[in-house]
């Protein structure tokens, strides 16, 4: 049996639907109107320990439900969980004592208290021993770079320093798996690396499992060897990021910001699209045109204020799994 | 006996870090503390404005009423120590709080108790309770002995039971309804506003609300008749000044196993 | 420009609405709470005909108009300061509307739906269970109506003036709760001010609460004559322009303040 293992899971909930507007405010109020939406869909794989998997999928499609049941904040409404032999749902306190749960969007920490006194918090809550949690504290704090602001309030803290910290808390008890959600969400690009080496490392150096959604493909990309998809609550893909790349993440886009109105004339093998204000997106596939050529061609050519090189989208790329391209 | 002691030790840095944050903002936390006195003294001011002009309240007097009010705030005052989490159990369930809760090693009520546990505004509803008490209690012509003290703490005890049973109780529906803002003012606060006033004045289907359904009279009214002996006792049998605290026991663990219940909902719900 | 305020005015009037359950329930309480008022009273009364010349259906109709209208009148006390603690001040003062015009907007459509889905369910149900007098004449009941309206200002602009406290303390929740113990005491409301001892009419005469509930009370049952009733109509816009005032004072101080901090 896997470390992880999970077998056909599904799950659903029922949400009040509201029509807008005074009349559909009276419709409510008189006959409320229910809508069952399937979150997760039939979901099954396994993952080994040690591995460091990624969920990717656009908003709504059913990872941070899929999170929750792996770590027993829900049960599902059929099919197995199984992690490292204990069920999630089942037996709550011997199970969460083993795992982290890092939520990118939902603070555990306490936000009128320096940082040190919620990590406090956390070594009397799972009761972690002195050296362990000396140990473990000092390793990440150095890792993470925080030596600066754990004695600060956590609401004064920017949104990357109120991450790593939170990645921290999720730490301390030395988990065997950790649950990522969202973990860079909102986090500027070098707060974002920051979290992205520490995981990176951590997972290398302890063979930590961990499992984590993000809907930026970057994150991915820095992070993990596998990765799987999942849109409208089914799961799309499971496999190797470097296989979905060969697949049909060649295509890149190049944003281009021209200090003045004017058109571009054509260049082969790139599809040219007008934005607003002044700004042109250029499509093109990756093994045919070389990206620093095409750069070097259009800032010798026109005067241009701001290149951006924009991966492909989840979004884009599921809709071409849709379209059959896989 | 690790655990017991593991217990104790959260539970003081639980308390530890509240006064830490109180600390931040003494000064709010002062006045909020006194507006939380004022606000509660408000009923008491209806019934010192009411009875100066009155005298008597169906055979009660200012004094008498003040000693019953005075049992209500004192159990709330203790009350409120520990079921704050319960009384603010949507926000933590809305905030994803308890969704954390349920990610840590610990009791999930222990938690919701120890994290929100509000000293200050015990501060406000106990000193309102003590100060109506050292008010009230000398005028009354009740007997301070043994029994009578025993009987006191006993009722109070009950009465703390009783009230953290309904808190639990509607918390725990915040599970199933989106908003319960009117449910808790139904059955918690307007009961409360009600036993501020000795029940045999009110309309017998409130008689049968504070006594069988958010047993209220338990909490006020029969142990201050134990204590005074009014008149109006005789319209309810002598046995129920004795039961407060077997009510407070039975209607603790009933709502204790609705919440257990209710906690394999949410799982299977979600929020 | 009016259409602007009506669109705020609408979107509060739908947010109300949006908890259908806890809205009857809101209703049920309501009557509730008239109706415990009402027993006491019965209980005090004791089945005398009346006490100092008020007779116990007066007692009924100050209870029903008063509480009734309380759930009309409330007003949202945290409508500037949770602006003022989010930040989005910075951006409210851009809109092409006036600031107060909003305030007064949004809770005049929430008003609105509470006389309509709250207050007049309530009041029917209160009447049919506890009776209550009738207007003395067309008349006067619609000089009750105007005062009613004055009276919605009043607490209104206290809440108005209270609201700029905000400028200054980081949480005003203390405040605006004291302010409540104030309002329900002295307003009549919970203690029919017929009954408040000598003393207490004498300070309440000073203060703007009894002329929120209670004048359009005395009206109603046509216990003022035409010259009373006038000097209270100009008692009520005295307090309405003074509490306004005082508050456009400390919005202006206030406002600076924000463009000191740079926000």
């Amino acid at each position: 049996m896997s470390f992880i293992d999970v077998e056909q899971v599904s799950k659903s909930f029922r949400i009040n639907k509201r029509s807008a507007g005074v009349a559909g405010m009276l419709m409510n109020l008189v006959a409320p109107k229910y809508e069952k939406k399937q979150a997760v869909k039939d979901i099954s794989f396994q993952i080994e320990k040690g591995e460091m998997v990624g969920f990717i999928g656009p908003n709504g499609a059913g990872k941070s439900t899929t999170i929750k049941m792996l770590s027993g904040i829900l049960y599902p409404d059929s099919g197995k969980i199984s992690v490292n032999g204990y069920i999630p749902y089942k037996q709550r306190k011997e199970y969460v004592a083993r795992i982290g749960v890092v939520f990118g969007q939902k603070s555990q920490l306490q936000w009128d208290l320096p940082v040190i006194d919620s990590f406090e918090l956390l070594k009397a809550i799972y009761s972690i021993k002195e050296d362990v949690y000396k140990k473990n504290l000092n390793r990440f704090v150095d890792m993470l770079d925080m030596g600066g602001f754990v004695n600060q309030p956590v609401r004064q803290l920017s949104l990357g320093q109120r991450m790593r910290a939170d990645i921290v808390a999720a730490l301390l008890h030395s988990p065997e798996i950790v649950f990522f959600d969202e973990p860079t969400i909102g986090v500027d690009v070098l707060g974002k690396e920051t979290i992205r080496e520490f995981i990176r490392e951590l997972n290398a150096q302890d063979q930590v499992t961990m499992l984590f959604t993000t809907h930026d493909m970057q994150d991915i990309e820095k992070t993990c060897n596998r990765l799987i998809i999942i849109d409208k609550g089914s799961k799309m893909y499971d496999g190797s990021l470097q296989s979905i790349r060969e697949k049909y993440g060649t295509e890149r886009r190049l944003i281009v910001e021209l200090n003045q109105e004017e058109e571009l004339e054509g260049i082969e093998g790139v599809t040219i699209d007008n934005l607003e204000n002044r700004k042109k997106s250029l499509s093109f596939d990756n093994n045919q045109v070389n990206i620093n050529d095409l750069m070097n061609h259009l800032l010798q050519k026109y005067s241009i204020r701001d290149l951006t090189v924009s991966e492909p989208e989840i979004e884009s790329i599921i809709q071409k799994m849709y379209n059959g391209e896989v | 006996m690790n655990t017991k002691k593991n217990t104790l030790s959260l539970a003081w840095v639980y308390t530890k870090m509240i006064f830490h944050s109180w600390f931040q903002y003494r000064v709010n936390a002062v006045l909020a503390s006194l507006a939380v006195f004022c606000r509660e003294a408000t009923g008491i001011l209806v019934i010192y404005f009411t009875l100066l002009k009155f005298d008597v309240l169906n055979g009660w007097n200012m004094y008498e009423l003040l000693f019953l009010y005075s049992l209500l705030f004192v159990t709330y005052g203790i009350l409120i120590i520990f079921f704050t989490g319960l009384r603010d159990f949507w926000k933590i369930v809305r905030n994803g709080t308890f969704d954390r809760f349920i990610l840590r090693p610990r009791g999930l009520l222990f938690q919701l108790i120890f994290a929100n546990a509000d000293w200050f505004a015990a501060v406000g509803h106990g000193g309102l309770g003590i100060t109506l008490f050292i008010i009230s209690a000398g005028r009354v012509g009740i007997v301070w002995n043994f029994q009578t003290i025993a009987y006191y703490i006993a009722a109070i005890i009950g009465g703390v039971l009783i009230q953290g049973a309904i808190f639990l109780f509607l918390a725990t529906l915040n599970i199933y309804l989106l908003e319960t803002g009117s449910i808790k003012e139904l059955f918690y606060y307007n009961g409360r506003k009600f036993a501020g006033y000795p029940i045999s004045i009110y309309h017998k289907g409130i008689q049968f609300f504070m006594i069988y359904i958010v047993p209220f009279a338990f909490v006020n009214y029969f142990p201050a008749q134990f204590l005074l002996r009014k008149e109006d006792m005789m319209y309810y049998p002598d046995i129920y000044m004795y039961l407060t605290p077997v009510v407070g026991v039975v209607l603790y663990l009933l709502a204790y196993l609705f919440w257990r219940y209710s906690i394999r909902y949410y799982k299977s719900s979600g929020n | 420009m009016l259409r602007a305020y009506l669109a705020f005015a609408k979107k509060s009037f739908l947010q109300k609405s949006a908890y259908r359950f806890d809205h009857f329930m809101g209703i049920f309480n309501t009557i509730l709470r008239i109706f415990i008022f009402w027993e006491i009273y019965q209980a005090l009364y004791g089945g005398r005909a009346e006490v100092d010349g008020i007779t116990m259906s007066m007692v009924t109709t100050n209870f029903i108009l008063s509480m009734g209208l309380s759930v009309v009148f409330k007003v949202n006390d945290f409508y500037l300061p949770d602006k003022l603690q989010d930040g989005s001040i910075a951006t409210e003062l851009l809109l092409p509307v006036s600031f107060h015009g909003r305030m007064l907007a949004s809770n005049l459509g929430s008003s609105l739906f509470q006389l309509v889905f709250h207050f007049v369910p309530a009041l029917v149900v209160s009447v049919l269970i506890m009776g209550m007098e009738a207007p003395v004449s067309a008349p006067m009941f619609i000089l009750f109506l105007v005062s009613t309206l004055l009276g919605y200002f009043v607490l209104w602009s206290i809440s108005f003036l209270m609201q700029m406290m905000s400028f200054w303390m980081l949480n005003v929740w203390a405040v605006m709760t004291i302010k409540d113990v104030f309002v329900n005491v002295l307003s009549g409301s919970m203690i029919p001010l017929w009954f408040m001892p000598d003393w207490m009419q004498g300070v309440l005469k000073f203060t703007p609460f009894s002329y929120i509930y209670f004048t359009p009370v005395q009206i109603y049952l046509g216990q003022l004559s035409i010259k009373e009733i006038l000097i209270r109509f100009a008692m009520q816009a005295f307090w309405i322009f003074v509490l306004l005032m005082a508050g456009a004072f400390f919005w202006k101080k206030g406002q600076k303040k924000i463009v000191v901090q740079g926000g």
